[in-house]
C-alpha cells in the first residue's frame, strides 16, 4: 500500500510548540487517540518510549521517525509534526530533530509489512531534498502531497 | 570504481535502509557502480552475486551488528564501518574510499 495512504491526514501537524520530546509524544498520542487511532494513550506511548530507549530515532538532518508497534493501535497508520522549534531527540548526527513521523503499528501486523512500510518511508527520507521540502511545507495538505509526490508506485 | 556492501542495523529496520539509500544516492553523484545488500528483520534483499562480488573494486560493510556472508568477501578491500557514518556523511565517505582506490591503483602502477 503506497505510504501516502498510510497517513493520516486528521494527524499532520504543522508548527507544534514543543519544548522537549516528552511534549511531542504526548501531544502526538493523545491526538491518535482523539483521532480513534490508538484506544489508550498511555499504552502507546509506553510502546513508543520502550522503543526509544532501544535505539536512535533521530535519523540525521533534523528528522525523527519513532515508531510504537502496539496493542493500543487500532488501525496503523503514520503522523507527521513539524516543531515550531526543534527539540532535542537521540539522533545518529547529534542534531536536533525539528519533523516527527511516528508510525503506530498494529501489534498483529506481520512484521515484514512493518518493515516494508517503514522502509519505503526511509527510501524517501534518505533524500535531503525530500528533508528540506517537508521542513518548509507551507500546509498539511502540501507536506501530504509531497509524500504522495515521492512516493513509489507499484 | 565498482562498490558493493551491506547495511544492517540493530533494530533491522530503518537505519539499514536509509544507509543504503544515502550510500547509493552519493555513489551514483560520484559516478560510481554500487550495489547493496541489505540484512534486516524481514532478512536479506538484494543479495549480491559472486559476481558482483568478484568484480567490486571495494567492499563497504556499514553496520553495527553482525552480518552474515562475510566469507563471501575474502581476498576483498573491505571497509567497514558503523552505520552512523553513513547516514551523517554519505558522501565524505564515497570520496574517502575513492581517494584510498585512486592511491592504490596508482602504487600498483
Amino acid at each position: 500500500m503506497p505510504v501516502s495512504e498510510i497517513i493520516d491526514p486528521a494527524s499532520i501537524v504543522l508548527d507544534l510548540p514543543a519544548s522537549n520530546k516528552a511534549e511531542v509524544l504526548d501531544f502526538l498520542a493523545e491526538l491518535l487517540y482523539g483521532n480513534g487511532v490508538v484506544s489508550s494513550k498511555e499504552i502507546f506511548k509506553a510502546d513508543v518510549l520502550l522503543r526509544e530507549s532501544e535505539g536512535k530515532t533521530g535519523i540525521g538532518g533534523g528528522v525523527a521517525i519513532p515508531h510504537g508497534k502496539s496493542e493500543a493501535v487500532l488501525r496503523t497508520c503514520i503522523t507527521v509534526a513539524r516543531l515550531k522549534d526543534p527539540v532535542q531527540w537521540e539522533s545518529v548526527d547529534g542534531e536536533p530533530v525539528a519533523l516527527v513521523i511516528l508510525f503506530a503499528v498494529r501489534r498483529d501486523d506481520k512484521n515484514d509489512y512493518f518493515v516494508k512500510l517503514m522502509s519505503q518511508v526511509a527510501r524517501m527520507l534518505a533524500r535531503e531534498r525530500f528533508c528540506e521540502a517537508l521542513l518548509a511545507a507551507e500546509s498539511e495538505r502540501e507536506l501530504l502531497d509531497l509524500f504522495m509526490e515521492n512516493e513509489e508506485r507499484k | 570504481m565498482r562498490i558493493v556492501g551491506i547495511t544492517a542495523c540493530i533494530a533491522g529496520i530503518a537505519h539499514t535502509y536509509i544507509a543504503k539509500e544515502k550510500l547509493v544516492n552519493a555513489a551514483q553523484e560520484m559516478g560510481h557502480w554500487i550495489k547493496i545488500e541489505t540484512q534486516g528483520t524481514i532478512g536479506v534483499e538484494d543479495r549480491l552475486s559472486s559476481e558482483e562480488i568478484s568484480e567490486a573494486d571495494v567492499v563497504v560493510i556499514a553496520t553495527d551488528i553482525g552480518i552474515t556472508g562475510r566469507d563471501r568477501f575474502e581476498g576483498k578491500r573491505v571497509v567497514e564501518i558503523p552505520i552512523s557514518v553513513v547516514m551523517k556523511s554519505p558522501k565524505a565517505l564515497v570520496k574517502k574510499i575513492e581517494e584510498s582506490y585512486l592511491k592504490r591503483l596508482s602504487e600498483s602502477a
